[in-house]
């Protein structure tokens, strides 16, 4: 809903993703808050931050296909693994530099993705979803039974540090601000995906595939477009992780961690782009802090023990995605709408 | 000529404890269409409560199991009356997701109750294998055989025949239309969950009789998909034919080509299979078709 006393006069401008001028201001705030951060922030927050922008890329991508096209993707944790995997490839056996690695790299998860998505000519529903399980599985029974002088075997492969001319990109600074510029591309990209003609196909798909195809719309078609895009935010957000970790190897990829881009997706809402930021920073946050109070409550509670906060990290998250999809299915997205039309409609909220 | 009946017969018996696994999947999906992706974990969970019952408790292993199966019931119980109860009519979507983020869930709520640890699990069928002609079999083998035989013919007739199974499938198709029919939709589910999770614990049983008990042991549950669709999700005794191909081609595999190429093919054959499954033909061999109007 928008503020009392707002019209759009030309059709331009209803459609404007920044619509009115406190919007603008917010944006424009955030990002220079983001960048003054750079300088600002201490090495360990920087990562956790960086780390959040790379979830949040790859949680994005879950939402187009998940949130946007309604295709169960069990696979994004091995998409993300074939882009990290191809980063380390072409960065240490052609030295390619990275602003070209990491579009190849998207590249190459989403040709990845889109033979699952092809998968969907024949198969929709939760068939789908289970082939994305088999590629979860044949992921790192591919990169392990290689020749390991290919893809490392289960030593995994080393990454050399990125390179713009002759500065080095290793600090957690240059990190942060790597992922920072390449996660406002990647998220100005979704935006424009999904209100474009392919982001109206998706929702048509989601919503009725029968009838979507009755439009006009090929529905198997527009599934495996979901699955390309999908991926190739994953492969983006791999190579964005092989950078960062300077090594790849395949424990990072597994299925537990595709479950957990869900839940960042679900905690968020899905079919919302800001709802996969909002996803990937609230679950990432509290893995943070439950890491960084994890020792320390470990210590003050030795009877419980490090595994028990461990145990504990994972009652909560689990809790928090079955609370979510029960109590909250659209996520936290929608209260945040709930709250600003409440705030619009004042003194006569509901 | 010894040796390839030795690698099939205990191929096709593996992958009938694959199939008890899956009938566990079968038997949710049949009643509420949910496809149960915590089915792994539920097979950890069920290792758990054997080894509780039978190494803590000390009871004798035959008492302890069938205190297990009914403590399963339990438990099924428990997951619908606290999960499933409140997304009756809700869309399949938010019921798979939540058993997404029963996967987690359930995996700290063990981490809590028996830490991290790896434990020797009690032998509950003996250690000694049979010896037909030359064939070696390993009794908890040949006890999955039998119990999968057994409880695929059981569930069969509970589903074709009895009045609670004709009604689990009315619910199934829909909530709401089965609802209107005078069908209990929540005590339905919480009968599919309670069988659900009891097979379970028959296949947790089985597959760590004698062996280490860790939570590795959850990959179980998707290693049996491929079977599960190879005989296509509402059938039950298709599984048994399923769990029989799928063993015996995991089997040869892992005897035939897992030396020449160094690797564990065999543990991704399966899932090959089941892509090509899907493509060729989704709906698995005695899937049932649905036919979609507008």
């Amino acid at each position: 809903m928008d503020p009392a006393g707002r019209f759009s006069k030309t059709y331009s401008a209803d459609v404007a993703l920044v619509r009115t001028r406190p919007q603008a201001v917010a944006l424009v705030l955030t990002l220079i808050a983001l960048l003054v951060f750079a300088f600002m922030g201490s090495p360990r927050m920087l990562s956790v931050l960086t780390s959040i922008f790379t979830a949040a890329i790859i949680a994005v991508g879950l939402q187009v296909t998940t949130g946007f096209a309604g295709q169960v993707n069990l696979g994004q944790a091995a998409f993300a693994g074939v882009g990290a995997y191809c980063t380390a490839f072409l960065a240490q056996r052609f030295s390619v530099p990275f602003y070209l690695v990491i579009p190849l790299s998207g590249f190459a998860a989403a040709g990845f993705g889109w033979i699952f998505g092809m998968a969907a000519v024949r198969i929709r529903g939760f068939y789908l979803a289970l082939t994305t399980i088999a590629a979860q599985a044949l992921f790192p029974f591919v990169i392990l039974n290689l020749p390991s002088n290919w893809l490392g075997g289960s030593s995994g492969l080393t990454v050399p540090p990125a390179t713009l001319g002759s500065w080095r990109l290793t600090s957690e600074r240059d990190l942060y601000l790597m992922a920072l510029v390449v996660g406002i591309v990647m998220v100005a990209g979704a935006f424009g995906i999904v209100r474009g003609r392919h982001g109206r196909a998706f929702l048509a798909v989601r919503d009725d595939e029968l009838a979507a195809g009755m439009t006009g719309i090929a529905v198997a078609r527009t599934k495996a477009m979901a699955f390309f895009v999908g991926a190739f935010y994953a492969g983006v957000g791999g190579a964005l992780i092989a950078y960062q970790l300077r090594l790849v190897n395949t424990e990072g990829f597994t299925l537990f961690q595709s479950i957990w881009f869900i839940a960042m997706v679900i905690v968020g809402g899905l079919g919302s782009i800001v709802g996969g930021i909002v996803g990937a920073a609230a679950i990432r946050g509290v893995q943070e802090i439950l890491s960084t109070i994890g020792p320390t409550l470990a210590g003050l509670l030795p009877l419980l023990g490090n595994s028990f906060v461990f145990a504990a990290m994972n009652v909560f998250l689990g809790g928090v995605i079955v609370a979510f999809l029960i109590y909250e299915p659209d996520g936290l997205m929608r209260r945040w709408s709930i709250l600003k039309s409440q705030y619009r409609r004042w003194p006569f909220p509901r | 000529m010894i040796d390839f009946l030795n690698y099939a017969v205990l191929g096709i018996l593996t992958g009938q404890l694959y199939a008890i696994v899956a009938m566990g999947f079968v038997v949710i999906y049949r009643a509420s269409r949910v496809f149960n992706f915590a089915q792994g974990e539920l097979i950890v969970l069920g290792g758990f409560i054997v080894w509780t019952f039978v190494m803590v408790f000390k009871l004798h292993p035959v008492i302890g199991a069938l205190l297990s199966i009914l403590a399963g019931a339990l438990v099924g119980i428990l997951i619908e009356r606290l999960f499933f109860r409140r997304l009756v009519g809700r869309s399949v979507f938010a019921m798979v997701m939540v058993t997404i983020g029963m996967i987690i869930l359930l995996r700290g709520v063990m981490l809590i109750l028996w830490g991290a640890h790896e434990r020797q699990f009690p032998a509950i069928f003996p250690l000694e294998p049979v010896i037909i002609g030359e064939i070696f079999i390993p009794s908890p083998l040949l006890a999955s055989g039998f119990l999968s035989v057994v409880a695929a013919l059981a569930l069969h007739h509970f589903f074709n025949r009895s009045r609670a199974g004709l009604a689990l499938s009315a619910v199934s198709e829909d909530h709401e239309v089965a609802q209107s029919m005078g069908i209990s939709v929540r005590k339905s589910m919480a009968l599919a969950w309670a069988l659900g999770v009891s097979l379970s614990i028959v296949g947790a049983m089985t597959y760590l009789s004698g062996k280490t008990l860790t939570y590795n042991a959850a990959e179980i549950g998707f290693a049996a998909l491929p079977i599960a669709l190879l005989a296509g999700l509402e059938s039950i005794r298709g599984l048994l034919l399923g769990g029989a191909i799928i063993g015996l081609i995991q089997g040869l595999t892992s005897a035939y080509i897992d030396p020449i190429f160094g690797g564990q093919a065999s543990a991704i054959v399966p899932y090959l299979f089941m892509l090509g499954v899907l493509l060729i033909r989704p709906t698995g061999m005695f899937g049932w078709k649905i036919i979609e109007r507008v």
